[in-house]
This record gives C-alpha cells, structure tokens and sequence, in this order.
C-alpha cells in the first residue's frame, strides 16, 4: 500500500517494543536463578495443554462461559497471525500472499474462512466480555480502565479487519474492481467470497457508499488495522495484559514432578548466608526470575483470591494484590536490580577479600529502601496462608504462589527471627522431643500397647514401615485412626512395623513457616534411622508426612516408596485382602485434604473406598476434589492462632452441614481435628460425626 | 548495668522418669535448659534492650553445655561462663550457691537473675543462699522487673497476700517466677552467629577455689535414694441417663471419696 509509511510504522513499532523486552528481560536476569532449560517434551505437552488448550479456563465448570470466552479470544488471536503478516506483506506490495495460503491454494481458502469466523466469534466475545465486566460485574474481577481499553483495541483489530474486507468485496463485487483488487490471483475475482460470510456481512454495512468512499474505508481500515495492532503490540508489557506475550513460556518453564517448585535445601552450615542475611526472600532482588515471570504473568483475573481459604473468610492475604505490589515493588527497583546484578557479576571467589567486601557495600546500597515484609507485604499476609495450593490449582498461567511464601517466611524465620510467637511452643517440642505437642518422645509409641505392633528395632525385617505421624502418635482423637489402621493391617495379613520412639515428627510444619534449619534437624535425623533400618517401603498416615517423606527427603538422601493409607487401603480392597462389608448407613460425603489431593493428585483411591463401604454412595461437596476447600490448618497454621477474620474451618463444617451429611470421612489428622472442632464449634458435632477413612473400613470389615 | 543470669541444664520433665535400685535410669533421657532460668534468661535480655546492659550467664555442672549456653547466646545474652568440674557431681545448693558467689565476685555485677528454682530438684534455695552469702538482698518469686536507676530497681512478687510491689538496692539477688515472660525461642541467625562466639569454660581452680572451699567436703544434705513416683491412678467413666450417673456420681463423691 505504502511501503514507506509502512516500514516506518514497523521501524517505530518494533524498535519501541524491542526496546522494553529487553528492559524487562534484563530485569528477569537479575534475579536469583532456577533452572528450567530440561524435559522439553513434559514442557512442550503443558503448553500445548494449558496454555494452548486453555486447559483451566474451559476445564472449570463455574466459570465456563467466561472460559470459553477467553479460549476463543485466545484462539481467534492465534489464528489472526498469519492474516496479520499478510497485511504486513500488503502494505509493501499490494497483492502480496503468504506462500501456501495464496494463489487459490486450498489451504488459503481454508485460511481466510476460518479467519473469518474467528474474527466474528472474538468480537462478539470481546463484547460479552466488556459486558461481563461492566454488567455483571464478577466479584473476582478488578475493573480496570486498561481492561476496557485493551477489549476496546481488540474490537477495533475486528472491526477494522472485516470492514477492511467488506470494502474489498464491494469494490470487486459492486464497483467493478476499479484497482483490480483480490484475495488470490484468482481469475474469478470474488469467488472467495463464498467462504468469508462475516466479511461480507460487514461489506452490507458500507454497500451503499460509492466506489471512492469504500476505497477510502479500505485504505483507512488497513492502517487502523496495522496501528492499532502496534499499539497493542507496545501497550501488552505495560501492564496485566503483558501475559498476552509471557503466558505460553510462563507456562513452558512451569515446575515439573511437583506441583510447585520444591522448596530450596538451603545450606545452613555455609557462614556467609547467614552474615550476609542472603537465606529466604527478604528483599525483592531474592526473587529467582521465573517468579518474576509469574509477576509480569499474572492476568490479574482474581481466580486464586476466589478460591483462597483465607480471603474467602476476610483475611488480608489476597492473592491479587499480593502479586500486583510485588510486580510494583519489581519494577520500582528495575535500574537498581539490574545494576545490582552486574556488581553481582565482578565478584569473584578468589578475589581480593577487601574489594569484594566493597562491591558487597555497594550492592546493598541498591536494595530497595523498603522492607519487603512489613512495608510490601504485610505480616499478616504472609502468614495467613496455609499452603493448601487452591490459588495454584486454579491460577490459568501456573502462578506458583506458595514457594514464594515459604521462602518470605524463611526470611522472616531465619533472618529476622519474626514470626507469629504461637509457633514457639511447636517449635521448642519439635526440637526437644520431635513433636509439635511437645510430649516427652518416649510417650510416643503408648497408643499402640497391647496392639502387638512389631517396633524396628526389635525386628526389622518387614516389608513396610507404618509411617505414625505425630498426631496419630500424641493427639487422642487421631490415635483411634492408628489403632483403626493397625486392624486393618493385620486383617490383611500385611508384614509391617512401626520406628516407635525413634520416629520423629517430619518436620513438614517447621519448613511451612520457613523454619529450614528445624526442618533439616527433623529430616536428617529420620533419614538416617529410615536408613539404618534399610526402609524401602513406607505407609504413611497423615498426608503432610507422606508429602515430606516422598518429595522432599530425596533432597537430603532419604529415597522411599511411599504410599497414604488410602490408597495403600484401596489396593488391598482390590486385591481381594480386605473384604468391606456394604453396612455404612446414612449421608456420606467426603472432605479432601489439600496435601493429599492438590499435592499428591489422590482423588479416586478415598472415593472406591467409600463407595464401596456406603450402603448409599457418596455425596460429594460443592467444593470438592481439585478445587476441595482447605481446613485451616496446613502451612503451619494448625500451630498458630486465627484472630482474623471467620475460621476456615468452621467455613468448612458449614459447608458440610450444609450438604445435611451425617459422616464426614476424611484422610488426614488435621483435618480431622479441625473439622471437628468446626463441628463443635457449630454444635453439630453430635449430628454430623467426622471419621477418617481408616475408621470407617476398620468398622466395616467382614 | 551488669546483669548475672544463671541456667542450670536439667532433666526433660516432659519424659517418664524411671528409678531402678534407688538411681535414676539415665538410658534414654535428653537435658534441656530448666525452664524457670530460660525466664531469667529472657528477663535479663529484655532488661538490657530495654535499659542497655551487659548480660553474662553462668551455668555449672559437668559434661557439655556449650549447645544451651548457644541458645542463650541466641537469645541476647553477651557472655557465657561455663563452671565444669566433675567434683560437682553431687553438688547441693549451698555449694553452687558458693560457686556462684564466686563467680560474682571476679565480675563484679549489680543484679543477679536465677530461675526461682530448678525443674529437677525443685528445692529453690540457691538464688537465696547466694545473697546471703553475698550478703545483698534478695527478693523471690518476681513476676516484673522495672529499673529505677543504676543503684535501684522496683520488682513486683507474688507473695502470700497477692502481688507485692518492692523496692532493691542494688546489688540484689531476683529468682523469677514463670510467670515474669514468655521466653523468646532463640533466633536461628543467632544461634548460627553464636557458634563463633567464646564461651568461658573453666574448672574449680580456675574459678580460683577449690570444691572444699565452696563447702564439697562437708555437704551439708546429700541425696541418699530416688523412688519412683507413683504412677496415676486411670479416673472413673460414667456412662447412660444423665440424671442416674448425676445421682452416681453425687453418692461416690458423699460416701466414697467422702468429699463432703
Ligand atoms: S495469580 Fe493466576 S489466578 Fe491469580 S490473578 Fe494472577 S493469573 Fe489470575
Ligand atoms: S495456598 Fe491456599 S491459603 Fe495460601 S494463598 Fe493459595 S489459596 Fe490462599
């Protein structure tokens, strides 16, 4: 069309946006590093099924339309690439065809009619979209004047692409082609039109308009087409809709074989982090730039907040504004970080002691004034959540929120030694007799007396270690759970022992509230009993330990097999070694503990075996499997007070109570503590009886 | 201001304690700081961010220490004096209590904080007879501290009547109750910056004494015999129609326990 404006719009476009990439890349490699550069292929297969397929924004059935809604504007984009370079290509000589879509080629007409309907399909949706928000007005949603900007710029791409079209048709088809217009060099000028009837359906717009006039609307319609797109293109980092260009690899790089990134074994014995305060997150720059991907990610779409345990009963942690102040912190500090970082880069090891203590000065000149944690984020945020992952489940870009929390509240444990002060009675029981009630250890084997239940280390020589846990231990209620399992086992005949007093707790809460060196402590110790006794195969019986033992003991050499109690129970229920009798009478239902599904990804073994106990099946929660609703008491909080807002757990029972259930079975000792107490809390508990699992088939056993 | 804590390790009491031919199993107990000294350790540290003052704890006895002195450390105390000789071994609390005078006097300190006693032998005379011997006051069972000024400080005690609101010259010998604080844990950075730290580890002659003069060669009580504590006795459990358990209960209570 015009070559010379249109490299000029291209030089200015790109030049401008090039310009910011590499602002904001630059800022990403200032921070801390994670290594994701492996398993291509597991990478490859997320992308083209999250991102590509938009597995959680049309997967979740409450939120389908919307979902849907995203999926096609998603896809309408994609598809309305290639159309794109092609204009591109027409601005600089007219006619111009992509190679393959052009000259009549099949693949074009397919093209061009599947582009047509898209654009068709991404402006009715944009129009539903600017009507949802201003209309209906989603709780989770944040109206933004740059939502309804960029929905207004994504009309505009529409519109003025149709439009462009509709002129087209109505010069060849109306006005005789005066400038030998068409979509191919197809001898029959207009055929094509065949394929695109929402072009057409604009070209009835503009029909009545003359020759020049329709001309004019063409030539308008190309450069508002192509000027918008650039100002799209240069609009996208500058805010929320920068995840336009950073979900597909945000959800590329996404942590693989665990559902969020481990949490880092830090080295408590090196001096220096500790004199350099450098453990944990304490100061924006102790990000690792994959969580400074997932700032410039975050949609601000407001699912995680929705689903939080803690924002749903009005506690300050949201999600939401958690991510946007610490995108605001990020880029407040960009030039600081990045020059930060290239200090970073000229300390060396062997260096001069003297200079490197001097650009260590220097570097801490750049960090930002603020303190993270208590200016930023404020304390209570931070220690409000309970690491149930609900926000990650949902999060449509894979945000990996809970790392980012546990390694503040590493900083805030080890470095600044704040924390909520309730955690010390845990913690010092922890560390003097391996539980967070702090009963004498040697107590810690009494539950199973007169239950002949082999001990290590009197015999070892078994095929599984039964993993007790701590509550299943000391806690009253969550001994009868022991003792449950412990008459299952033996029913079934399975050769199996437990550690007694030389079973410690895992450490799973102390590393929840950042407490690594505990944790460490805890871990190390188990490891090397669990090895000494050659442990290959263990059951564990609270969904934390099992968590701990199978995820994060490989990190400091302690490699079993092993499996929850419900599971382990619905393999022996198939395999034909215990037998359920089918006498559970009244309203079943089933609460799923966050650390066995969301982290574990066992749904299915807890329902078989209700099912198969229930004389009338399971009624399942409005909030149930991935998206079930946290109890309360992971991440450490089960150990802490909860003076803010409504208790979760007591959200929780009425939630259950509310389903009229009669028995709520369960898979954890927390959760069968907090609902309990919810219960009691709601004077149901004689009503509404809660059980785990390993109860329920105890009692129902033929 | 120059702040003497003292923190005596003791024997977990969250742990069963067994008895075999009148001596205390050893197998399978873990000692830990006795509680009422982690207050005085935590009073101490509050004294000295609140007011400004130097700490220096002292713990006696044999074997190792070094990992509670650390925690102390971690806490905020300054120094660390560890007292190790084995002729403590059966050591009362006039003897430590002249080990302790000791120590004292090469420091020359204002005010001594001390648990008001030991979760092992629970007798709580050492802090007491230490004053004595030093011949300053002493005031027991202290539930606050406040600092008048460098010669004077106000304490409030928990005596027979209530809460008694006093005022020490200085120097003075304060044991505190459990109730004075709720102890801080130690900072896990301090407990790592500690390890760095000196502790003083000295013997009886180091100290400059001997166990006869601090009063070993004539104790003046010794444990002759431990004996099992009775175990408890499991309650009653009343089952079924409320109003016949009550009328139960109330006829146990009446002629049974013979509580009325
Ligand atoms: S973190 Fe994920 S779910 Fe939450 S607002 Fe951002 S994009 Fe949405
Ligand atoms: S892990 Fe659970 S509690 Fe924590 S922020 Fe996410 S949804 Fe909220």
């Amino acid at each position: 069309m015009n070559p010379l404006f249109m490299s000029l719009l291209l030089i200015v476009g790109l030049a401008i946006f090039s310009r910011t990439m590499v602002q904001k890349i630059q800022l990403l490699m200032a921070l801390e590093p994670t290594d994701r550069a492996n398993h291509i292929t597991d990478r490859l297969k997320n992308m083209v099924v999250i991102a590509l397929g938009q597995k959680r924004l049309v997967g979740r059935k409450k939120e389908w339309a919307s979902g849907i809604m995203h999926a096609f504007i998603f896809w309408g984009f994609c598809i309305l690439l290639i159309r794109s370079l092609n204009l591109y290509g027409e601005g600089f000589v007219k006619g111009f065809q992509l190679p393959l879509f052009g000259d009549g080629s099949i693949l074009g007409y397919l093209y061009i009619a599947l582009k047509d309907i898209m654009e068709g399909i991404v402006l009715v949706m944009a129009v539903y979209a600017i009507f949802r928000r201003a209309v209906l007005k989603p709780e989770r949603l944040h109206n933004t004047w740059e939502a309804y900007f960029v929905l207004g710029m994504i009309g505009v791409l529409m519109l003025s692409d149709l439009l462009l079209d509709g002129a087209r048709y109505n010069l060849i088809m109306l006005h005789n082609n005066p400038e030998h217009l068409h979509f191919f060099n197809n001898p029959l000028y207009g055929s094509e039109f065949l394929w695109t009837p929402v072009s057409v359906g604009a070209a009835s717009l503009i029909s009545g308009f003359s020759a020049d006039a329709n001309g004019l609307i063409l030539t308008t319609m190309f450069w508002l087409h192509i000027i918008t797109q650039l100002t799209f293109l240069n609009f996208l980092p500058f805010g929320k809709h920068f995840h336009v260009i950073t979900a597909l690899p945000n959800v590329f790089l996404k942590s693989l074989g665990y559902p969020h990134e481990k949490t880092k074994l830090l080295d408590l014995e090196d001096e220096s982090v500790w004199e350099d305060e450098s453990l944990g997150i304490n100061h924006i720059h102790q990000l690792n730039w994959k969580q400074g991907l997932d700032l410039y990610t975050c949609t601000e779409c407001g699912r995680c907040k929705e689903v939080c345990p803690t924002h749903t009963t009005d506690k300050p942690l949201n999600l939401h504004d958690f991510n946007d102040t610490l995108k605001a912190e990020l880029l407040e500090n960009a030039g600081n970080l990045i020059k930060r970082a290239k200090l970073a880069a000229t300390i060396k090891e062997d260096g001069d002691a003297e200079k490197n203590e001097e650009i260590k000065a220097q570097m801490a000149e750049l960090n930002s004034k603020k303190p993270l944690i208590g200016d930023v984020i404020t304390e209570d945020t931070l220690w409000a959540c309970t690491t149930c992952r609900a926000c990650e489940q949902v999060c449509p870009v894979t945000i990996e929120h809970v790392p980012r929390i546990i390694a503040m509240r590493q900083g805030q444990s080890l470095m600044q030694g704040v924390y909520p002060q309730e955690l010390n009675v845990a913690l010092k029981g922890l560390e003097r007799n391996g539980n967070p009630w702090g009963i004498g250890y040697d107590k810690r084997v009494d539950w199973a007396d007169g239950l002949d239940v082999k001990i290590m280390a009197k015999d070892a020589d078994v095929d599984y270690l039964l993993w007790v846990g701590c509550a299943g231990s000391f806690d009253d209620r969550s001994k009868k759970v022991s003792k449950s399992l412990v008459k299952i086992l033996q029913k079934a005949n399975i050769s199996f022992a437990i550690l007694g007093k030389e079973e410690k707790c895992t450490g799973d809460f102390a590393r929840r509230v950042g407490n690594e060196m505990m944790y460490q402590m805890m871990a190390q110790e188990n490891i090397e009993t669990l090895n000494n006794y050659k442990v290959k195969k263990i059951i564990a019986a609270c969904p934390h330990c099992l968590n701990t033992l199978k995820h994060e003991y490989p990190q400091m050499g302690g490699n079993y097999e092993v499996i929850h109690h419900t599971d382990f129970i619905d393999q022996l229920i198939k395999s034909g070694k215990i037998t359920l009798n089918k006498s559970f009478q009244g309203s079943l239902t089933y609460h799923d503990p966050c650390y066995l599904g969301r982290y574990n990804s066992i749904y299915d073994q807890p329902r078989s075996i209700l099912q198969a106990l229930s004389k009338d099946g399971l009624k399942e929660l409005d909030r149930h499997g991935r998206e079930s609703f946290c109890c309360g008491a992971g991440g450490g909080r089960m150990w802490m007070e909860e003076t803010i807002g409504k208790r979760i757990n007591v959200e929780r029972s009425e939630e259950i109570a509310g389903q009229k259930a009669a028995t709520v079975a369960v898979a954890c000792p927390f959760c069968l503590t907090m609902i309990e107490d919810g219960m009691k809390e709601l004077d149901k508990d004689e009503d509404i009886k809660t059980q785990d699992i390993a109860e329920l088939v105890a009692n129902n056993m033929a | 201001m120059k702040i003497l804590t003292t923190a005596k390790k003791v024997v977990d009491v969250e742990l069963t304690i067994h008895v075999e031919n009148g001596a205390i199993v050893e197998d399978g107990l873990q000692y830990v700081i006795n509680a009422w000294d982690e207050n005085a350790v935590e009073a101490s540290v509050q004294l000295k961010e609140n007011n400004g003052a130097e700490t220096t704890l002292v713990s006696i006895g044999s074997g190792d220490n070094t990992d509670m002195i650390r925690k102390c450390y971690a806490m905020g105390i300054d120094n660390g004096i560890h007292i190790d000789d084995p002729a403590l071994e059966k050591a009362d609390s006039f003897v430590f209590a002249k080990v302790l005078q000791k120590v004292y006097e090469a420091g020359e300190y204002d005010l001594v904080i001390t648990g008001k006693q030991a979760q092992d032998t629970d007798s709580g005379q050492t802090g007491i007879i230490l004053a004595e011997c030093l011949g300053i006051a002493c005031v027991s069972n202290v539930i606050a501290i406040e600092i008048i000024d460098d010669g004077k400080i106000k304490v409030s005690r928990l005596g027979d009547m209530g809460t008694e609101i006093v005022e020490v010259v200085l120097p003075a010998v304060i044991t505190v109750s459990d109730s004075i604080n709720e102890p801080r844990l130690p900072a896990m950075r301090g407990i790592m910056m500690a390890k760095k730290k000196k502790i003083q580890v000295m013997d009886l002659a180091g100290l400059g004494t001997s166990y006869d003069e601090v009063g070993g060669g004539s104790l003046k009580s010794e444990v002759i015999e431990f004996m099992e504590s009775e175990k408890r006795q499991g309650g009653q459990k009343f089952e079924g129609d409320a109003a016949e358990i009550t009328a139960k209960v109330v006829d146990l209570l009446v002629n049974e326990a013979k509580v009325f």
